[in-house]
């Protein structure tokens, strides 16, 4: 019995660092596509202010509002999506 | 940027370049009567430009049509010379109103394109929706 829980909490220890969260996550992520998204939305407002002054023509205008909307749509699917799993988690009997 | 994206690009690009194209045949079309016009042309080009391999379409310089320009009979013109003749435009009408209509046709293929784009996408989303 002391032999079988030593080796359990030698198993533990050594599967323990498998949780440990990575202090800096490799390539751009999540905060990568926020920021895209972010980017695509100031773009498209600063192209539709230039259009409305006449400045910029209505072929890129559309083109960015149709942009702004594939990312928009995107973030708010894929938010609802998150929102409806930690929903899932907090409906979960303990 | 996805495919999507790449895609609304590339056709935002094209229907700038029918655009430019039917303003010329519209110029020239206005001119047809303007003594010692010249056809105007614009080529089409693709550009590469981003480095991420999306082929966009760009017109290029503005071509003279070089064809000879009909000398028309009109003593009472200002511009006549001494035989009562002076230079007319070298504008077809015929081939103007043929250039505006394929250029009409052209805009309207990439505007399925776009609203195909964006009806895919479209799509991909409603999955996730459920």
């Amino acid at each position: 019995m002391d032999i079988q829980s030593l080796s359990a909490a030698q198993s533990y220890a050594s599967a323990r660092p498998a949780t440990k969260p990575n202090p800096a996550p490799e390539g751009a992520g999540l905060g990568g596509a926020f920021q895209d998204f972010a980017s695509t939305l100031r773009q498209s407002e600063a192209l539709s202010e230039s259009a409305m002054t006449g400045q910029a023509d209505p072929h890129a205008l559309v083109q960015a509002l149709a942009q702004t909307e594939l990312a928009v749509e995107t973030a708010v699917t894929v938010r609802n999506k998150v929102v409806e799993a930690y929903q899932e988690i907090l409906r979960m009997p303990v | 940027m996805n495919e999507f994206s790449n895609t609304l690009k590339v056709t935002a690009s094209a229907l700038r370049a029918q655009a430019m194209r039917l303003r010329h045949t519209a110029e020239n079309i206005s001119n047809a009567d303007t003594p010692g016009y010249r056809r105007k042309t614009v080529p089409f080009e693709s550009m590469t430009g981003s480095g991420d391999g999306v082929d966009l379409v760009k017109t290029g310089r503005v071509r003279l049509d070089g064809g000879r320009l009909p000398r028309i009979h009109d003593p009472a013109h200002p511009m006549a010379d001494a035989n009562g003749h002076y230079q007319g435009s070298n504008v077809n009408l015929m081939l103007e109103i043929a250039d505006a209509r394929e250029a009409q046709r052209s805009y309207e293929a990439n505007l399925k394109m776009f609203d195909q784009a964006r009806q895919m996408s479209a799509s991909l989303m409603d999955l996730l929706r459920k």
